[in-house]
């Protein structure tokens, strides 16, 4: 098919071209500005990997959190108590939220609507919990510091004490993830997960086992959002409790719907608007989520589809 | 009256009951390969409750269910849809937001044992090629890049049934495909149905005696859900009982 | 060690009746409306504030328990009419909705009242004598003006046409439109009701507990917690689900950490939301 092709050249350039651009931008912007960016890129994969579940698969989860600060703290406690090396940590921070998506998802998915969104919530305030609580272990809400091994495969190696060689880590990394996802979104168990969101009964009554693919959905979310939970962690040399909040899965929430869901790009966009918003706002108006949630209902209320929907309308009518 | 050469499904002494009423009361039902079986009887006779015992919708509280001469009963849906029980809905039931072709796709790509994440789906030539034949088949090729909301909603039910069809079944269950038309749409898409379901083993629920009439090899008739009696048409039309419950005459 | 008890029962009695009051308002909405208000906890919030200005300016705690619902129920109506009557029927988005709603209440008052807590003293100074402890008698009116909530709220449900029609609408909600209900109305009344109920315990609680601009983000996961105990649209159950779940955490904060005591609330939560969707008291 040739459509298909003039569909992907219409993604593939566009994807490289702005990779491009974040590959220079080292050059040019301050510090600060980069440590902004990097922090922004793992949004982008939590927003993206939320994206897998709400926008394809039709589940509310406010439990991501949860995935979040357990690879973050997967990271900060391998390193600083027990002196893992990075890569390994990194690889932890995906499999343990895996091992607790599997299990918070084997329950979840059994729910559906609004059960499904409160005991996700739940889930995630245990955690959160057990976080605050188990202080000598967490570090409770003043949380832990480290500080991080070079991460090293081969010959390849990253200074991640350096802010140049964190940035392009993380954008690196984040970037592998936006194509994995849009390619899986795009593969026949893609097509799955839509059809579970369009239709979950006639996906059920044409054969689909849709309790377990919700669950495998539930899954390589959560794997996501841990992996973002560490390089957050990567990031920072940081990890508390509070990441552990389900408040925090609104962020996630929040990009996904302003940028427009189930496209992957838009949460991406989404982020980017809805963060940089905010790094300029906070100047003049400590209290952002005033901003944000104004957004949020804006957006729910006129633009269910999000900014990709707004621009594909325009673009449609010519 | 139409004889089956060998029974495809068989209910024996299928009982379901909410709280304490009894929507399905002891039915035993004998279906034979390539009859068309329509099951009628007034609203709330149990008839798409009956359907819901068949593939799994609703567990049955007791009796047992055959399908080519396995047990099935209690299964849930997708495990019967791989046995070769496929369904339609008396709401129109689509994958609303897809386009036709995608809709068609999706139901033909279930019969595929693994699901590659690392591929995209369009790289599955079989499955392009029975959704094609698909299409042409329903007749709706030339409306196949349409969302399928944007279709009539006589073209929906079409749709639907190529979307079951699409699974290669064994037998198929349809809950009143004409509800929702009018008679003229009605007749059409019976026209179409001969030709796209010639050959199929069929369980109709309907509400259109004409229908009924017409496309019927045997009628089966519930009340208050039990089965009062069964034969083909031209039996039933003469049965006093039949008369007396549900033609009302 | 007995005097505590009587101490921790009293209270967790005393709480359990204003989590009824907030629950009462989260299912009244649910029965109903079938959406899940996540701006709940923040009309609980504002309410309290509210009262904390009425309290600055006026001087009567009692005016203001009165002034500070209506004008939050005022509110609850232009966010009924303005912002969810058109999505009412999508429960997804609502959530998501009322969430965006709860950010920007949250974050007003945070500009406006500012970040720190602040406490209204108790109307009543009056303590009472329990064995060797002296128990804040406003506790056990706060209590009486629940409980007469409560009785007050049965009656306009059973007695009132309104309270007929709000009952008929949760029973069939096509039979109501048939019966020339005006179901519209009953929603925006009842959405307005639930807001106000809400800020009404906002401002019960507040000699109890002290005013800030999160203190309605717990409550409103205690209130969620405590209808699904109860029941989803049940109300009763919701009332008996409250202080149950108030008393058992009281006494248990007695024994172990409150933190542990709620760990092990919300994983009962858990097998109740699996086993018992339709809740402890349902059918």
């Amino acid at each position: 098919m040739t459509n298909q092709k003039r569909e992907s050249l219409h993604f593939i350039i566009p994807f490289f071209l702005v990779l491009l651009i974040l590959a220079i931008v080292p050059f040019f912007a301050s510090r600060f500005f980069q440590t902004f960016l990097t922090e922004l890129f793992v949004w982008v994969l939590f927003a993206i990997s939320f994206d897998l579940i709400f926008g394809y698969t039709a589940l509310l989860s406010y439990g991501q959190a949860l995935f979040f600060g357990l690879g973050s703290y997967t990271v900060t406690i391998l390193m600083r108590k027990y002196g893992f090396n990075t890569e390994l940590s990194l690889f932890l921070s995906i499999i343990i939220p895996i091992l607790f998506a599997w299990f918070v998802g084997y329950f979840s998915v059994r729910l559906t609507g609004i059960h499904f969104v409160i005991i996700t919530i739940i889930f995630a305030i245990i955690g959160n919990i057990i976080g605050e609580t188990w202080t000598s272990f967490t570090g409770g809400s003043d949380g832990l510091t480290f500080s991080p091994h070079p991460f090293r495969l081969g010959l390849f190696q990253v200074d991640l004490v350096d802010i140049k060689g964190n940035y392009y880590f993380v954008l690196v990394i984040v970037a592998i993830c936006f194509l994995f996802l849009r390619r899986m979104v795009q593969s026949p168990l893609g097509r799955i997960f839509i059809s579970i969101r369009e239709n979950e009964e006639r996906a059920r009554l044409i054969g689909y086992n849709v309790q377990r693919y919700k669950l495998i959905a539930f899954i390589i979310a959560g794997g996501l959002s841990g992996l973002a939970g560490g390089l957050y962690s990567l990031t920072l040399k940081y990890a508390c409790a509070s990441y552990l909040h389900w408040s925090v899965s609104g962020h996630a929430v929040v990009y996904t719907i302003v940028g427009g869901m189930g496209t992957l790009i838009g949460p991406a966009l989404g982020a980017g608007i809805v963060m940089s918003l905010e790094h300029y706002l906070v100047d003049i108006l400590m209290a952002t989520d005033l901003v944000v949630g104004i957004v949020l209902v804006i957006m729910v209320l006129m633009a269910p589809k999000g900014l990709i929907g707004l621009l594909r309308l325009k673009f449609k009518r010519g | 009256m139409f004889k089956p050469d060998e029974t495809i499904l068989e209910l024996k002494e299928v009982n379901k009951s909410f709280g304490g009423l009894l929507a399905v009361n002891q039915v035993n039902l004998s279906v034979g390969k390539g009859e068309l079986r329509a099951l009628i009887g007034p609203n709330g006779a149990g008839k798409t409750t009956l359907l819901n015992l068949i593939n799994g919708t609703l567990p049955v509280s007791s009796g047992h269910i055959f399908f080519k001469g396995k047990e099935i009963t209690n299964l849930s849906p997708h495990r019967i849809s791989h046995i070769g029980i496929a369904r339609t809905l008396q709401i129109t039931s689509l994958f609303s937001g897809l386009t036709v072709y995608e809709n068609i796709w999706t139901a033909v790509q279930s019969r595929k044992k693994f699901f590659n994440p690392f591929i995209k789906a369009g790289k599955w030539k079989d499955v392009e090629e029975k959704t094609e034949s698909m299409l042409e088949l329903t007749g709706l090729k030339d409306k196949a890049h349409l969302i399928c909301s944007e279709l009539s909603y006589g073209e929906q039910r079409i749709l639907e049934m190529g979307i079951a069809l699409s699974t290669d079944p064994s037998l198929l269950l349809l809950d009143e495909p004409t509800a929702g038309l009018n008679s003229q749409e009605s007749l059409a898409l019976v026209k179409k149905m001969r030709s796209m379901l010639s050959g199929q083993t069929i369980i109709l629920v309907e509400h259109d005696m004409e229908v009924v009439m017409e496309l019927a090899d045997n009628i089966s008739v519930l009340h208050y859900g039990s089965i009062i009696a069964e034969g083909p048409p031209e039996e039933i039309k003469e049965n006093e009982e039949v008369k007396k419950v549900y033609l009302g005459t | 060690m007995l005097s505590q008890l009587t101490v921790a029962i009293l209270n967790g009695i005393v709480w359990g009746l204003i989590m009824a009051l907030i629950a009462l308002g989260l299912n009244m909405i649910f029965g109903l409306l079938h959406i899940i208000n996540m701006a709940h906890g923040a009309l609980y919030m504002l309410g309290a504030v509210v009262a904390w200005y009425l309290i600055e300016y006026i001087g009567s705690f009692w005016i203001a328990l009165i002034v500070a619902p209506l004008l939050v129920g005022f509110i609850g109506l232009v966010i009924e009419r303005g912002l969810i009557r058109t999505i009412e029927d999508k429960p997804i988005t609502t959530i998501i909705c009322t969430f965006g709603i709860m950010l920007v209440i949250q974050h007003l008052v945070l500009i406006v009242f500012g970040g720190s807590p602040r406490r209204i003293s108790p109307p009543i100074a009056y303590r009472l004598p329990i064995f060797d402890l002296q128990y804040p008698s406003i506790r056990i009116v706060i209590a009486l003006i629940s409980i007469a909530m409560m009785i007050g709220l049965w009656l306009f449900l059973r007695k009132t046409k309104y309270g007929l029609w709000m009952r008929a609408v949760v029973q069939d909600r096509e039979m109501a439109v048939g019966l020339g209900i005006p179901v519209n109305k009953v929603y925006m009344w009842t959405f307005v009701l639930g807001s106000a109920l809400a800020a009404f315990s906002g401002i019960l609680a507040a000699p109890i507990v002290s005013v800030e601009f999160m203190m309605g983000r717990e409550v409103l996961i205690m209130a969620f917690i405590i209808v699904i105990v109860g029941g989803m649209g049940n109300l009763e159950g919701s009332v008996l689900a409250a202080i149950m779940i108030s008393l058992i955490q009281g006494v248990g904060a007695l024994f172990v950490p409150p933190s542990i005591a709620t760990v092990f609330a919300l994983a009962f939560m858990i097998i109740v939301l699996l086993l018992r969707p339709q809740g402890l008291f349902g059918e």
